[in-house]
This record gives C-alpha cells, sequence and structure tokens, in this order.
C-alpha cells in the first residue's frame, strides 16, 4: 500500500460524505421546482444532519443490541464500498478493493442490517417496511447482479478501479453498449436508493412507505448515520454511472490541480444527474407493487442483451 | 465523403434506440404514448437508411427513407392520435396470454435464438459482416417482438401498433441483407395506410360519421364524461 493510496482513501471518503447531501436537496428541490413550490434551500440536508447530531438519542425498552449497532454498521459498510468507487481519482488497484462482487455484498450487508433495525424496535411500521424491503431486494438482486455482470463483460474485469481507467484513458464516452448499461444502471440507483416508482422518500403514510418504515425507530446521531449513509450510498452508485458513461474530468494521476478540477466536474455532472432525477421522479406515479417486476424486467432485458451483444460479436 | 467508422458507430447507436423502443412498446400500458414512441421508431428507421446512403450511395436507400418519413413518422401517427382522441382510453391494461414481463423475457430468448440461427446462415463477408447481422438479427427480433404486441394485446389501436411495428422491423431486414425491390416498400406503405384507416373505421364505427357514433356511444354508456351528450 503506497502513499497514493492512503492518500485516496481519504480524498475519496471526504469529497463522497461532503458532496452527498448536496445532491439529496438537490433532488428535493428539482421536484419542489417541478411541483411549482420554492423548495428547501439546497444545504438544508446539511442542517438536517448537524440538527440531528446535536440530539439525544432514545431507544425504545423492546429494542436490543441490534438497535445499537445498526446505524454504525450500515454506515460503516456504505462507507466501505464507497471506497470501491473512485469519485475524482483513480489510484492502482491494491487487494480486493475495487472487486464488484465484494461491492455488491457490501450494499447488501447494510441492507440486511436496517432491515433487521426495522424488526428489532417491534413496531408494526419497521416491520412491515423490513418485509417489503426484502421482498423488493430478492427481486432486484439478480438484476443487479446481472447488470453489473454485463459490466464485467464489457470492460473485461471485474475491478471497478480497472473499468474507470479504462474509461478515463479513452476518454470517448458513449459507445453504443454503453448507452444501455446507462439505462440499466439508471434503474439501478433509483430502486436501491428507493426512489418514485419503487418507494416514496418522503411519505410517511403507512401503505406506501419502505425505506422511511425501517428506520422509523432511529433517532438522534443515529438517524442522522442512517440518513448520511442512505445520502452516500446513492452518490455512490450515481458516480458509478457518471464515470462509466461521461468520464472526461476524471484523473488517474495525483496532483493537487488535477484533483480540484475532477472536483468540480464531478459536482457538475452530479447535478445535473440528481436533475434528472428529480424530473424523472416528478413524472411518474409511485408502481403498485406486484407491478415492480416489470421495471426490473427492464433493466435485466437490457443488460441480457449487452451480455449477448459481447459474448457473440 | 464521412468516415465509415463514424458511421457504423452512429448505426450502433440507432440500433441501440430501436431495441429502447421495442421494449417500450412492449412492456408499457401508457396508450398515449406508445403512438409518440412508435413515431420516434420510424425516425429512428429513417435516421439508419440515412447513414446507410452515406456507406453505400445507392439512391434506393434516400427513396426508402423519405417515403418512411412522410409515411409512418407523420401520416400514420396522425391518424392514430386522432382515433385515439375520439375514442378517448387512455390506457391498455387488459392482456391475452402474456403479460409485459413475461414477453420482455420471451422476447430477449427470441433474440438469443435469431442471433445463433442467422449467423450460421448469413454468410460471413469481411466487411462490416457483423453490423449486418447485427441488423439482421434486430430486425427479425423487431418482427417477433410486434407479433408479440399484437397476439398479447386486447384494444384494436395496440394490436395495430404491434402490427405497424412488426412491419418496421422487415424494413430494417430488408435494409441490411436483402435488395427489396423499391416498389414492394412502396405497396407494403400503401397497404399500412390503408389499414390504419380501416382501423380508425373499426373502432370509431363502421357506418357512420364520427360524431353519429359519438351519439352511439352514448346511448351504450360508454362513454360518460362530454359536453356534446345528447
Amino acid at each position: 500500500m503506497n502513499l497514493d493510496f492512503v492518500l485516496y482513501l481519504v480524498i475519496n471518503t471526504l469529497v463522497v460524505i461532503a458532496i452527498s447531501p448536496l445532491f439529496v436537496s438537490l433532488i428535493k428541490k428539482v421536484k419542489a421546482r417541478a411541483q411549482g413550490r420554492r423548495g428547501p434551500s439546497i444545504f438544508q440536508t446539511y442542517f438536517t444532519l448537524i440538527k440531528l447530531l446535536k440530539k439525544e438519542v432514545i431507544y425504545s425498552p423492546n429494542s436490543s443490541r441490534i438497535m445499537r449497532v445498526t446505524p454504525l454498521v450500515t454506515m460503516a459498510a456504505i462507507l466501505v464500498a464507497a471506497l470501491f468507487v473512485p469519485l475524482v481519482f483513480v489510484p492502482e488497484p491494491v487487494g480486493g478493493i475495487g472487486n464488484i462482487i465484494l461491492f455488491l455484498y457490501l450494499l447488501a450487508l447494510a441492507r440486511f442490517f436496517m432491515a433487521l433495525a426495522g424488526l428489532d424496535a417491534g413496531s408494526s411500521f419497521g416491520g412491515m417496511g423490513s418485509s417489503r424491503e426484502m421482498s423488493i431486494s430478492s427481486i432486484i438482486e439478480p438484476t443487479t447482479i446481472i447488470v453489473f455482470a454485463a459490466l464485467a463483460f464489457v470492460f473485461k474485469t471485474l475491478n471497478i478501479f480497472d473499468m474507470f481507467t479504462i474509461t478515463a484513458t479513452a476518454g470517448q464516452p458513449a459507445t453504443s453498449t454503453l448507452i444501455l448499461i446507462a439505462i440499466s444502471l439508471f434503474i439501478i440507483i433509483i430502486v436501491e436508493t428507493s426512489r418514485i416508482p419503487v418507494d416514496n422518500p418522503e411519505t410517511h403514510l403507512e401503505l406506501t412507505m419502505i425505506h422511511e418504515g425501517m428506520i422509523l425507530e432511529q433517532s438522534g446521531r443515529n438517524l442522522a448515520l442512517m440518513e448520511l449513509s442512505s445520502a452516500v450510498k446513492m452518490t455512490v452508485l450515481m458516480a458509478l454511472l457518471i464515470n462509466l458513461i461521461v468520464p472526461f474530468g476524471l484523473t488517474t494521476t495525483l496532483t493537487l490541480a488535477g484533483i480540484l478540477i475532477a472536483m468540480v466536474f464531478f459536482v457538475v455532472k452530479g447535478s445535473i444527474l440528481a436533475g434528472i432525477i428529480g424530473l424523472f421522479e416528478s413524472s411518474m406515479a409511485k408502481k403498485r407493487f406486484f407491478q415492480l417486476p416489470s421495471l426490473f424486467a427492464m433493466a435485466f432485458f437490457f443488460s441480457t442483451l449487452i451480455i449477448i451483444i459481447a459474448v457473440f460479436s | 465523403m464521412i468516415d465509415t467508422a463514424i458511421v457504423v458507430g452512429i448505426i450502433r447507436i440507432l440500433f441501440v434506440c430501436i431495441i429502447i423502443t421495442a421494449a417500450y412498446i412492449i412492456s408499457t400500458r401508457n396508450l398515449l404514448s406508445v403512438v409518440s414512441v412508435y413515431a420516434l421508431q420510424s425516425l429512428t428507421l429513417v435516421c439508419i437508411a440515412l447513414a446507410l446512403f452515406s456507406l453505400e450511395g445507392s439512391i434506393i436507400l434516400l427513396a426508402i427513407a423519405v417515403v418512411t418519413f412522410v409515411s409512418k413518422v407523420i401520416i400514420i401517427p396522425y391518424f392514430i392520435a386522432t382515433i385515439q382522441e375520439k375514442i378517448r382510453i387512455k390506457r391498455d391494461i387488459e392482456f391475452h396470454y402474456l403479460n409485459p414481463t413475461t414477453s420482455l423475457l420471451i422476447s430477449m430468448a427470441l433474440m438469443l435464438v435469431i442471433y445463433m440461427a442467422l449467423s450460421r446462415i448469413v454468410p460471413e463477408t469481411p466487411t462490416r459482416d457483423s453490423l449486418f447481422l447485427f441488423g439482421a438479427v434486430l430486425g427479425i427480433s423487431l418482427m417477433m417482438m410486434g407479433m408479440m404486441v399484437t397476439f398479447s394485446r386486447k384494444r384494436a389501436i395496440t394490436k395495430v401498433l404491434g402490427f405497424l411495428s412488426m412491419e418496421n422491423g422487415v424494413l430494417l431486414f430488408g435494409m441490411f441483407v436483402t435488395e427489396l425491390p423499391f416498389i414492394i416498400e412502396f405497396l407494403i406503405i400503401i397497404d399500412l395506410i390503408i389499414l390504419v384507416i380501416l382501423t380508425t373505421i373499426l373502432s370509431v364505427g363502421i357506418d357512420s360519421t364520427l360524431e353519429d357514433y359519438h351519439k352511439r356511444l352514448h346511448r351504450f354508456h360508454l362513454l360518460e364524461d362530454s359536453e356534446e351528450a345528447p
């Protein structure tokens, strides 16, 4: 492990934590504008997180140790997963970091603990949220694996760092297969971060909530950790899409100017993607639970097509 | 002359557009957007014909592009949009045999089978072979997907749209593999226009003007919220 890599670890973690609340508020802002409201300020998520960090944590008397460790485990798993996706600077991969399968399992670990915590407090909302989340994830997981398999087939590698190096040095975006991958990854982002056709992140209505239901019992700094971890997860998935499809600005050498430029580029591209997500959400209604597989089937269809193209031509 | 590699790249991207539109047509339940997506698909075909024209320079491709643009991007979508305004059906949620998800999965399998079959039949030519093979596969797959739309939907309008997208597949196959005589292409398009007009008559009323049929719909309580009630 060389100095470059240690610096990468620090830079990537700091950038992802600093940027992710911004994207969450941007999406809220775009949605508010689309509905004709003014919406909260784009720094509102930062304020909310700071406020929550100052508040006291209250546990239900029925809850066990799982409730106490879940925010930490979730945050840790997501942050380690964030290390697998370079945002601004791609170093040489060290050890198993960047492996696509490990990345998926880290996300699954975070989700597993979140579902356990939903059940743990014994409230009926939490149990319902956990049950729904697990049903959805059991359908979306094969699709996610196929999408990542398609990525591996196209780039002939299992390591995200190598993929980014290929796209960053090739410089030219958007070959035809990458468009299909972009659509599949977009659907994955929507599902994994509980956005509108799947789940509504703003509502606390018992019929619809999935993600909110699970974190209903969290309070204080634990809630802040949960919110931050879901924001980081969204940013990481967005970074995966951005750096694969429009990689310009991504740097492979460690210089201060290069990293600053890359950071500016990343914020701009991420804001555009956040705007697209916001518009997409505004244009859709929430789907019925049993119609969700048709959304996943679309991603499945496109990525299987990529594999067919990659294998046979 | 434009560089061949760039044109081939553009054609590949257009192929992807066709796949996306076909998947959308097969899986959506929203009738209003199906027509515009069909027009988009035809427009993509026009672009492919133009790109091929810049590659080969054969004047027939240009003629095909013009005829397709006039008929399938402008006239037919206009007719179908008019029908939709008259009959006021917005959603198509009834299916025979297959629901959209299953049809998507089946069409995927079909594509694989077609690829394997065609790669043995189509002779290997050294230049641009993968592009032409892919075009042929896509053409037949589009035909199959259109066929699935035709038999899995219950509404007449979606059935017709499935048939139209089937014809798009024939056109695509014809552009890439065989040399369809232009006169046949032209006749097919005239047939399609007649078909669409027939559909208008069938779905709006066989023996009457549009206004007459409106009244009849009211009598049978098929149409409720309308201000021109008798």
